[in-house]
């Protein structure tokens, strides 16, 4: 069962939190107009995860699609290797825009760069320790 | 790996949506599967060949790479 009561849950608390959001936007409440951005966004999602919800509740055919999707052994494998090769881009655009901001003098920006590179590639030993210990 | 899918399929007249729909994949799946663009796990891999009614080692041919 692909959706269910917690997905519904977690759906409505992102419409609520982009509502709040929206409304101390609008009411000069939080200054920056990115706030308000980010809580349309949130409802937006979060009112698409709820028409999803019980869509898949109510159509049987529906429900029945999403299921094979969600459980397709195939799709697992695509979504996977989808994540690593988009983790793979990630540590070389960074590696490379590290290397450049270094030349351009831009010592910020190459130490936050340089330092996310480090982060993901630890999260990685620990992904793959945590995972060997249980498979 | 080889298989015998698609053939295997073909002789007892099933379509691959119905296959899909007997085995809880997709489609596409299936066809992945037939092209040989796609390994199966051991799995699914069991499910095929028995809804074939046959061994493991009759519908796949396992190579050395």
């Amino acid at each position: 069962m692909y959706y269910n009561n917690k997905k519904l849950a977690l759906s409505i608390f992102w419409v609520i939190l982009g509502a709040a959001l929206l409304g101390l936007s609008a009411a000069g409440v939080l200054d920056s107009n990115a706030y308000g951005g980010m809580g349309g966004a949130l409802m937006a999602v979060g009112a698409l995860q709820i028409a999803r919800n019980l869509k898949y509740r109510n159509d049987p055919a529906y429900r029945e699609k999403i299921d094979t999707e969600a459980n397709d052994e195939r799709n697992r494998f695509l979504r996977m290797k989808s994540w690593a090769w988009a983790g793979y881009t990630v540590v070389l655009v960074e590696g490379i825009g590290s290397i450049v901001a270094m030349a351009m003098g831009e010592r910020t920006v190459q130490l936050v760069l340089a330092y996310s590179v480090c982060l993901l590639i630890a999260a990685y030993w620990i992904a793959y320790l945590i995972l060997s210990r249980k498979y | 790996m080889k298989n015998r899918i698609e053939e295997i399929r073909n002789a007892k007249g099933i379509r691959q949506e119905e296959l899909a729909k007997k085995l809880g994949v997709s489609r596409q799946t299936i066809s992945s599967l037939e092209n040989g663009r796609y390994n199966p796990s051991i799995l699914l891999a069991h499910k095929i060949a028995a809804l074939f009614g046959m061994t493991i080692e009759e519908v796949f041919i396992f190579e050395e790479e």
